[in-house]
């Protein structure tokens, strides 16, 4: 067969060399053009990586196999012989960017499933990379200088070793700067500056929040043949919301990163909620803060909290307690001049008395000496309503107890002296209104952690003459979306979710972030996906809402969801590639058409094609991810 | 080292007798304000303790830890007794009078670590109904004419303890469609907005899907409901259109001229606190819209009060849609729980009625009549549960009327009661009397409580636990011990016994202190022989092995006899009012929901 030139471009020869010019034949093999390639370059190095680009088809010639025929390859054709892997900048869920190298010749959903496994993340398939929203460049993008965790000397083969170390994967304990990198990808990240959170960009109605389904990567193409470049910038997140198995134990980086984008979701209203949950999750927010902060690593806090131990603690106390003789210890602790406003016996004013708590219960008496006596009334907790009612700056700390009773509630104030007193007995009150004793283990740490709040609260009102920041304060305007920083100051906010803090004040980190996944998880409008689109047959655009198990169907006029279909009754879809339409048949003879007016009805298809694919997750299989099926399921015509 | 461990055993043994000596004064104290019936536990007393303690060295010897490994583990396996024991010895009791479809009664000992599961297990044995998913108990308010199905999962005894002592509320044991409709028909909670045939032909499989999916993922998903309800404002006469949404972290509404979106929706109640319950027949109460009414309430309320929340809704379907959506959003995975836990039982009892002849060595009744409602009663049965009309009772209880006949004058009662009080527990727990018949089964453990008859002449404690089933009856349900209010006998399940009660009270005072000289000596053979581990009554670690029978004697009792013969009343009629009318209720809402 007759030879001819080809000429390649080798890059690591440098941007400006000359291509490389081989003398081929057409029936010679891609392999072959490789080592001809190789030799000429006569560069001594790993060349198992590279592989050739072509071009003006955009394709990679990874059957090395083929012939250069068979490829219809011919002396025009421009190749570059260059790595598979390439540097990528990553824009993770928590904010932060990670520089690695990632793969740009296969299908993106194996680059995402590589770029997982250096990250540590299980279960690939639900995430998957976005192009980024182009950021108005503003005026001052020096201080902007963000610090990019490198991730690109990670030997490629290391990825693959299972071993892990202190469930730490191992190639990031070979450095003190791989462990600082791991440090971002496990631990969350502390509350963003108010001004952070207001300066990004909220969408303000379902259309907005459309956009940015537009932005998702094919994920049966590679990155290059979606004009990635090296050292792009691309978005990594969690696509498809059904996470299979969310475990702690092993899921230390996945969970940090879903929590991160569920908190972001939150606090840019790109889910709505009530106050009262953004209350609860401003709280969660907090408690994960500042648990992460104090208790590095250690995911599961005293499980093994000695039996014995504890045992002994809690017989010494009920000794204590109970035991009519005794009783003087928990006295000493617990007994403090606390004044008492029964609301309806006085408009105002506090009479004093001298209280005493015991197990669930206060007492009261005229004064000290009496206490010994009968209480002039004892009043049970457990069951009852504790809530705060506090203003440092004003010195006025009031507990307020609504007490359950067969004639209804009682609402009785308490009101103490100091700062130290309020803490300890809203302490008691909290515990005992669940039934708990001072005795329990949580005594203490709920004393302070009522104290840090309060400390919060201190700091925050006297931030304006002297913003003397310490670690306890976080700014209560860091944990809600905007909206609330227009709604509260932050001493009206701080009480408000003091008291949601109350019923999250003991849960380990994971467990935390655990409820803050489950609460979002139960948000009606969790799970949806919106993408403009325009049925068949009418003329106005709609919003199509896909979930993990279903499709809703919103009428931007009315603003509500008009129709629901589930997948179980889904027959089969269809994409007419050529005008653009996704058209579906559910059982019972329905049949729905759209065209996709935000987002390629490529988008559309893979996403339902995903969620499909997501529910054929079974146990017995989850180590092996079914690929085809996946690719399958969504490449539609274009499938691999 | 023997006599050293012996030493702190001892030791220990005094520091608890002191501990429990005190315990039990102020519980006392305590009793008599609850009602609620804590009978320290017997096994209190030192030589079983120390017996008790050291059964478990063996073990330890023989795998030759180091001495003062095994000291250790000694001195810990002690404490823990001990703190068992204190549990234990604060372990409240309830009589509680349960009523039946055909208005007669069953009266039963619970024991306040019960969850109502494990007290509607017992009613299946003693009813011998078909133990399907539905049976539930249900709570009546009569003052404030409410009435809610517990959960399966719920503590039994805590909901009684809220009631006020002269209440005339009541515990039913009915058949609830409702309780777990949610997992039958998912469809109609879930894809409710859907047509009405879509729903009747959904596919089995689809509904397990909708189970899966609501409430086997990492979060429990509440229906997705919405919609104008009638709401009485706080303390107001007036009702109000709302239009209210249902979301996992409570009820919200609508506020007037705002949009349904989330951020404007305000909070109208979160489910932390409060129980949801049925409110009947508040059109006249309350002039209400519409009869079918739900109610939030904190459920230590038992009267009128501002903090009760009315809804109401436009029919029955939705009212009970709420209800249920509620119920999940309160509940979430506990539900679900619950009703696989039914779903089993329902199995399981159905193998066992279908089994013609007991096999098993706890079968108690030879047999044959066991599904017949109407069957002899058999005398053993009645540790527990104060069946109406249970012959041996009537030996043993010189009264004539058990309970069925409710109203002996409360006098009467009181005077009878004390009487075979005392006797019962002789006569009790001895198998001798009716239990021949069941004894069979010997390997449970339980009995023994009850065992010490012999030397427990006066009414020490355990029998009262054990044993107390007789005075419960005419009172309804009240706590053992110190019943202090007078009973009304029929209908009310609530208060004690009246104040004849009273002189019982105080023989029941000593007991304190019996378990020091009380039952050593049986309960080791006994329990030696059952080949059991060595478990007093309280200790932790024997109890894993047989589940909690010493701690609640009567409900044990029960289970051994699985199979005993129903002694449903003959004597029907008392309290039988409430009954009727609940089961027309049902009835009617059940026709309404079957089409």
């Amino acid at each position: 067969m007759a030879a001819w030139d080809l000429s390649v471009t080798v890059e690591d020869l440098g941007p400006d060399a000359p291509p490389v010019t081989i003398s081929v034949a057409s029936d010679l093999h891609v392999g072959g053009v490789i080592v001809k390639l190789v030799e000429k370059t006569q560069i001594k190095r790993d060349w198992s990586d590279h592989a050739l680009w072509w071009d003006q088809k955009k394709m990679w010639l990874l059957r090395t196999a083929w012939t250069l025929e068979k490829y219809g390859i011919h002396a025009d054709a421009r190749l570059i012989f260059m790595p598979q892997h390439r540097p990528l900048k990553l824009d993770l869920p928590n904010g932060k960017t990670v520089r690695l190298r990632a793969c740009f010749s296969d299908p993106v959903f194996q680059t995402v499933m590589g770029i997982c496994r250096q990250l540590n993340i299980r279960h690939p398939e639900e995430l998957s990379l976005l192009r980024p929203v182009e950021e108005k460049k503003k005026k001052k993008d020096k201080d902007l200088t963000e610090e990019i965790y490198d991730l690109t000397e990670v030997p490629l083969s290391s990825v693959s070793r299972p071993c892990l170390y202190n469930g730490m994967p191992a190639h990031f304990a070979e450095s003190e700067k791989m462990e600082a990198v791991y440090k971002m990808l496990s631990i969350t990240q502390t509350p963003p500056a108010p001004e952070v959170i207001t300066k990004q960009y909220r969408p303000a109605s379902v259309v907005d929040k459309a956009h940015i389904n537009g932005r998702w990567l094919d994920s049966s193409r590679c990155l290059m043949q979606q004009n990635i470049q090296e050292n792009d910038r691309l978005w990594l997140r969690f696509k498809y919301y059904t996470f299979y198995e969310l475990d702690p134990k092993y899921d230390v980086v996945r969970l940090t990163q879903l929590y991160e984008q569920a908190r972001w979701a939150i606090l840019l209203e790109d889910i709505d909620c009530t106050e009262e949950e953004m209350m609860l999750f401003g709280a969660l927010q907090y408690h994960i803060s500042k648990v992460s902060q104090s208790e590095p690593q250690a995911l599961s806090t005293n499980t093994a909290m000695d039996d014995l131990e504890s045992a002994l603690l809690s017989l010494e106390v009920k000794m204590e307690g109970e035991s009519s003789s005794a009783t003087d210890v928990l006295i000493k602790r617990s007994c403090v001049n606390v004044r008492f406003r029964p609301k309806r016996l006085t408009l105002k004013g506090y009479k004093q008395y001298w209280f005493k708590f015991q197990d669930t219960s206060i007492a009261y008496f005229k004064s000290k000496e009496e206490s010994i006596g009968e209480p002039i009334q004892q009043i049970n907790l457990k069951g009852c309503e504790v809530a705060p009612d506090v203003n440092v700056a004003a010195q006025k700390f009031l507990i307020r107890l609504l007490i359950p009773a067969p004639e209804g509630m009682n609402e009785v104030f308490l009101r103490c002296e100091n700062e130290r007193q309020y803490a300890q007995w809203m302490a008691g009150c909290r515990l005992a209104s669940k039934g708990k004793s001072l005795a329990d283990s949580s005594f203490q740490s709920e004393i302070q952690s009522i104290r840090s709040f309060l400390a919060m609260q201190r700091n925050n009102s006297g931030s304006s003459s002297n913003a003397a920041s310490s670690d306890e304060s976080i700014n209560t305007h860091s944990l809600v979306s905007p909206r609330y920083h227009k709604k509260y100051k932050t001493k009206q906010l701080t009480p408000r979710i003091l008291d949601a803090y109350q019923n999250v004040a003991q849960l380990s980190l994971s467990d935390a972030l655990m409820r803050f996944l489950q609460i979002w998880q139960a948000l009606p409008d969790f799970g949806l996906s919106y993408v403009v689109v325009r049925f068949k047959g009418s003329r106005k655009d709609e919003v199509l809402g896909i979930a993990p198990n279903r499709l809703i169907r919103i009428d931007l006029g009315v603003g509500d969801v008009v129709k629901t279909w589930r997948y179980n009754n889904m027959k089969q879809w269809n994409v007419n590639w050529d005008i653009r339409q996704v058209a579906i048949e559910f059982e019972g003879n329905v049949n729905i058409a759209f065209s996709c007016v935000t987002a390629d009805c490529r988008i559309v298809h893979e996403f339902i094609g995903g969620y499909i694919f997501m529910s054929t997750r079974s146990r017995e299989k989850s180590d092996v991810l079914n690929q085809e099926l996946f690719h399958k399921l969504t490449g539609g015509h274009e499938a691999l | 080292s023997e006599s050293l461990h012996e030493l702190e055993d001892t030791d220990l043994d005094a520091l608890m007798a002191d501990l429990v000596a005190d315990l039990s004064a102020t519980e006392e104290k305590l009793t008599a304000e609850i009602q609620g019936l804590k009978a320290p536990s017997p096994p209190l007393s030192s030589s079983l303790v120390s017996t008790s303690a050291t059964s478990p060295l063996p073990p330890p010897q023989a795998g030759k830890p180091s001495k003062e490994d095994i000291e250790a583990q000694m001195k810990a396996d002690k404490i823990k007794l001990a703190l068992e024991k204190l549990k234990e010895a604060k372990v409240k009791k309830l009589v509680v009078k349960v009523l039946m479809n055909d208005g007669s009664s069953k009266t039963l000992m619970v024991d306040e670590r019960q969850t109502v599961r494990e007290v509607l297990d017992n009613l299946f044995e003693k009813t011998h109904c078909d133990a399907n998913v539905d049976w539930s108990l249900c709570e009546t308010n009569y003052e404030l004419q409410l009435e809610r199905t517990f959960e399966d999962h719920e503590n039994m005894v805590e909901p009684l303890l809220a009631w006020t002592r002269d209440s005339e509320n009541k515990v039913l044991f009915q058949e609830r469609r409702d309780k777990f409709e949610v997992f039958k028909n998912p469809q109609n909670f879930y894809l409710w907005k859907k047509d009405k045939k879509t729903l009747k032909d959904m596919k089995d499989k689809d509904k397990e899907l909708l189970i899966k999916e609501n409430f086997c993922g990492p979060s429990i998903i509440v229906p997705d409901l919405e919609g104008v309800l009638y709401l009485k404002e706080d303390g107001k006469k007036s009702w109000k259109q709302r239009l209210f949404q249902l979301r996992a972290s409570g009820i919200y509404y609508v506020p007037k001229g705002k949009t349904k979106s989330s951020r404007d929706l305000v909070c109208f109640v979160q489910f932390d606190n409060v129980n949801v319950y049925f409110g009947k027949d508040v059109k006249n109460r309350y002039k209400a819209p519409t009869d079918f009414c739900f109610v939030l309430k904190h459920p230590q309320i038992q009267k009128e009060s501002q903090y009760i929340k009315y809804l109401c809704c436009d029919d029955d379907w939705t009212m009970r849609l709420w209800m249920t959506g509620i119920r999940i959003a309160k509940y979430g995975a506990l539900l679900h729980g619950n009703y696989k836990a039914a779903e089993k039982k329902s199995v399981v009892s159905s193998a066992w009625t279908n089994r013609s002849t007991p096999s098993s060595s706890n079968q108690s009744t030879p047999s044959p009549t066991i599904r017949g409602t109407r069957c002899p009663p058999h005398p053993q049965e009645d540790f527990g549960n104060l069946p109406p009309p249970p012959p041996p009772l009537n030996e043993i209880l010189p009264p004539p009327s058990p309970d069925p006949v409710l109203p002996p004058p409360p006098p009467s009662l009181a005077s009878k009661p004390s009487g075979p009080h005392r006797k019962q527990p002789s006569g009790f727990p001895p198998p001798p009397l009716g239990i021949d018949n069941n004894l069979p089964p010997p390997p449970l453990p339980p009995p023994i409580d009850e065992a010490p008859p012999d030397f427990l002449p006066p009414p020490p404690p355990n029998t009262g636990i054990g044993s107390f089933p007789p005075p419960p009856p005419n009172t309804g349900f009240g706590s053992l011990p110190p019943p202090p209010p007078p009973p009304p006998p029929p209908v009310s399940s609530l208060p004690p016994p009246p104040a004849s009660f009273g002189g019982i009270k105080k023989s029941l005072h000593p007991p304190p202190q019996d378990p020091q000289f009380l039952p050593p000596p049986p309960p080791d053979p006994v329990f030696t022989s059952a080949g059991a581990p060595p478990p007093p009554p309280p200790p932790p670690p024997a109890f894993a092995a047989t589940p909690r029978a010493n701690a609640r004697p009567a409900g044990s009792v029960k289970k051994m006899p699985p199979a005993p013969p129903k002694r449903t009343t003959p004597v029907a009629g008392g309290g039988g009012g409430g009954g009727d009318l609940m089961s027309e209720l049902m009835l009617a809402m059940k026709k309404r929901s079957d089409h």
